[in-house]
């Protein structure tokens, strides 16, 4: 197994980060991504300043329209709740719920993956086994039944994304985790005799970062639209605005007020949106595909 | 096919009786002659056509004997016949039974039967299937009904057409539950000696009522005919039913619009769609047609709950709701603020004098700082969590409601969800809840659909929709035994209506809204809604006054 022998020799971190980040900021779809994402986390950061009122309050007539009340710029949903404070306070619960299940899959798919990757034999094949089990449930439905039978909260939603979302990253991590493995880099750890812990920690683990990037934006996004379903569904937390929840209440005027409903929707698809172009950027400016264009 | 073909023979048959009294209006109905819109003639009996019909959900079974979900009764109802039915102030009308006696002790009731009635396979309707239907079915399996047939001790059958129920005590609510649902008659024949609950004919109903059974296709439709050999002469007017199975509330609303649907009732399409469609001049909303039901939407409270077990707290929460806020943003208008247990819709037994908890956020503060919760630092008196019934957007928005209205006096909430299987043993088994909303049909008499939800026999049954705060009161408890046994009209008024006082005062279970159902309809069609278990009852009545719409 011949690998080129940059490969083996991690660039050193600041040398990555600038590179990176200047590399993502010249590629046009990443920068609107990268503008977007921060727009909405400036939505979440302001949402108390901006609105300070709680966002469930029954503030006015139900059911105005965009620019009917000057206080109401976007309207209001048919209890009266004002949508635009909706959306700022929103931000905030599907951004969380987001990063927090994104961390959750995170974690449980590079321990899988790394532990399987670089052990093999037995251990490999009972965490595969595992995680074949998990890839073999679609995980939409398993998050439901996960999120039915602990009752709808934002913790029980979180770690139901988070549960069911891991396996492809677990299988990525090994994949890479298998190639480092055998690699120079590594082989000379050992002989060296550095522990297991700090071989996959210091020398495998930084090297398999550009792939878990690019996934992990796009594991936010997944999860912040599986938290959007769910609420859809009538399965989000009632106790906080979410996104989906928005939608999920808007969907009954659909027909009247298409407003109520189509509000949140947008701000969804902006979120995703983001993730998603930022998820492509990072993976054409780690890929090197960036510098070929 | 044998069968189809004698229906169609009969149904020709019938066609040529008529065309000899009316004959222009026949000549419509069979399509001869085309009759204008608001024609005399059209206006006076047009008859035949199909009419179309929401049902939604799809029904487990057609018949009523043990499964009481609303789709199973809305078919039923046109298949089989009551003893009786009701009218607009829920008094019986006769039906199967041309008249009856109740002996003034209460304990003999005798039906005069309607002679000359067949079941749709021809066999002779008797006093026989009456007296087996009650023995087998009212008394034993139907949920509703087990308590109050209970004191049937026997029944006579001196001849085909008169039926006895001799009572150890009086039982007045049986007059209320005689319709073809709340007392379905089933054919002796094809049911004796069967496993009723698994009876192949169960899902292929034979009845006495004014539509046969034809097919029931799953997940499309449940098709009716015509009765040709009804007992009362000339109805039903229509040739078809159709009852569709659209399961998204979308594609009803676009039925009911474009006219492929011609009646849907139970609240087909959302509240914000019926406001729109009662704008149509082609539609017709229609909330008349369920008084016999009489739904009430109620929060209880668990009277264990360490601060809801004060009666203080109880009535601060009944004056923090604005339930004429919640019946017009919540329900959109259709439900109005109930002030009792017992809706107003039971014209003999509700009682407006009663105490009230008028929407007072001041006295509602008052009473709970008086209870000794006081606010803290962060304006919050106590955290409750509150469990709503999960029918619908329109009981979480109920939820919301409460929610924030007891923030404002210092109450804060915690909204739980969950599916109806686990709200049910949460409220109703393991008691493991602060305060839930639900809602009872009443029924015309207190004593079918009121008094389960205080009454402290239910307490340990875990039966669903009973007594769901905890409730205990010796003199409740009493009342509600003596009038289940009560033969005198009026003195059972007197008792329900200490009955109401009491438990109004102490508010284990505080009536929030009478529930208004609507139905929606085309305006080309009369005589959809004429009694108070329309509903739950037939169609014969019911025929367009135009050309039906073609399919």
């Amino acid at each position: 197994m011949a690998l080129p022998d940059t490969a083996s020799l991690p660039p050193t971190r600041t040398d990555f980060r600038d590179r990176t980040v200047g590399r993502l900021l010249r590629r046009p779809s990443a920068l609107v991504g990268l503008i977007l994402l921060a727009g909405i986390l400036a939505m979440a950061g302001f949402a108390d300043i901006a609105f300070p009122g709680d966002p469930l309050d029954m503030a006015g007539t139900p059911l105005l329209r965009p620019g009917d009340a000057a206080e109401f710029p976007l309207g209001t949903d048919m209890m009266g709740r004002d949508l635009a404070s909706g959306i700022f306070h929103g931000a905030r619960v599907s951004l969380l719920i987001g990063g927090v299940a994104a961390l959750v899959s995170l974690v449980i798919g590079i321990g899988i993956g790394a532990l399987s990757g670089y052990y093999g034999g037995r251990v490999d094949r009972a965490l595969m086994r595992v995680t074949e089990l998990f890839q073999t449930i679609p995980p939409f439905l398993f998050t439901l039944a996960l999120v039915a039978i602990l009752q709808p909260s934002i913790a029980t939603i979180t770690t139901a994304i988070g549960i069911t979302s891991w396996s492809g990253l677990a299988r990525l991590v090994r994949a890479e985790v298998l190639r480092l493995r055998n690699s120079e880099l590594a082989q000379a750890s050992i002989i060296l005799g550095a522990s297991d812990a700090r071989i996959i920690f210091l020398h495998i683990l930084p090297n398999t970062l550009a792939p878990v990037i690019v996934s992990a934006s796009i594991l936010v996004a997944t999860a912040i639209l599986t938290e959007s379903s769910l609420s859809f569904l009538g399965l989000g937390d009632p106790n906080v605005v979410s996104w989906g929840g928005m939608v999920g209440a808007g969907r009954e005027t659909i027909r009247t007020d298409p407003h109520v409903a189509a509000i949140p929707g947008v701000a969804i698809v902006i979120a995703v949106l983001a993730l998603n172009l930022l998820g492509d950027g990072l993976n054409d400016v780690l890929n090197g595909k960036g510098e070929r264009r | 096919m044998i069968g189809r073909d004698r229906q169609v023979a009969g149904g020709i048959r019938r066609r040529m009786v008529v065309a000899a009294a009316m004959m222009m209006t026949a000549a419509a109905a069979v399509g001869v002659l085309p009759v204008s819109a608001g024609s005399a003639a059209a206006q006076e009996a047009r008859k035949g056509g199909t009419l179309s019909i929401i049902l939604q959900p799809e029904p487990v079974t057609l018949t009523p004997s043990t499964n009481m979900a609303q789709p199973t009764q809305v078919v039923a109802g046109n298949i089989f016949d009551g003893l009786v039915a009701y009218d607009f102030d829920l008094k019986p009308k006769p039906a199967l039974a041309e008249r009856w006696e109740v002996a003034p002790d209460g304990l003999t009731i005798t039906f005069h039967l309607r002679s000359g009635v067949k079941w749709h396979d021809g066999k002779p309707f008797s006093a026989a299937d009456v007296k087996w239907s009650l023995e087998n079915i009212w008394k034993t399996i139907h949920p509703r009904n087990k308590s109050l047939f209970e004191n049937v001790t026997q029944v006579d059958t001196p001849d085909d057409s008169t039926v006895i129920l001799r009572l150890s005590k009086p039982s007045l609510p049986i007059l209320s539950v005689l319709n073809g649902v709340g007392a379905p008659i089933l054919p002796k024949h094809l049911y004796e000696g069967t496993d009723i609950l698994n009876n192949p004919y169960n899902n292929k109903p034979v009845g006495t009522g004014p539509f046969v059974f034809k097919e029931w296709k799953r997940g499309e439709y449940v098709e009716l005919a015509r009765n040709p050999d009804y007992w009362e002469a000339g109805k039903p007017y229509l040739d078809r039913l159709l009852f569709r199975i659209i399961p998204d509330a979308a594609a009803r609303a676009a039925a009911i619009e474009k006219g492929e649907i011609q009646y849907a009732p139970y609240n087909p399409v959302p509240f914000r769609d019926a406001e729109r469609l009662s704008k149509l001049p082609r539609l017709k909303v229609d909330t008349r047609g369920y008084e016999w039901l009489s739904p009430l939407l109620y929060l209880d409270f668990n009277v264990e709950n360490q601060y809801l077990k004060d009666v203080r707290v109880r009535r601060a929460i009944a004056h923090a709701i604005d339930r004429a806020a919640l019946a017009k943003i919540v329900w959109f208008g259709y439900a109005k603020p109930a002030i009792s247990p017992v809706p107003s819709s039971l014209v003999t037994f509700h009682n407006a004098k009663l105490p009230q908890y008028p929407f007072d956020v001041k006295k509602a503060e008052a009473l709970l700082d008086e209870a000794g919760f006081k606010r803290d630092a962060n304006g919050v008196r106590f955290t409750l969590t509150h469990d709503f019934l999960p029918y619908g957007d329109d009981y979480r928005r109920t939820g919301e409601f409460l929610k924030q209205a007891l923030k404002r006096v210092g109450i804060e909430v915690t909204i739980r969800s969950q599916d109806s299987a686990a709200f049910i043993k949460r409220v109703y088994v393991d008691r493991d809840f602060d305060f839930a909303i639900s809602y009872n049909n009443a029924f015309p008499d207190p004593q079918i659909g009121v008094v389960r939800a205080f009454w402290s026999g239910w307490l340990g049954t875990g039966t669903p929709w009973t007594n769901g705060s905890g409730y205990r009161n010796a003199r409740a408890d009493a009342l509600i035994q003596e009038a289940g046994v009560e033969g005198d009209p009026a003195k059972r008024v007197a008792e329900f209506n200490e009955f109401q006082d009491i438990v109004l005062g102490d508010v284990p279970s505080l009536p929030l809204l009478e529930l208004n159902f609507f139905s929606v309809y085309s305006a080309d069609l009369q005589g959809i809604v004429e009694q108070g278990d329309q509903v739950y009852s037939s169609l014969k009545n019911a025929r367009f006054v135009d050309a039906p719409k073609a399919n």
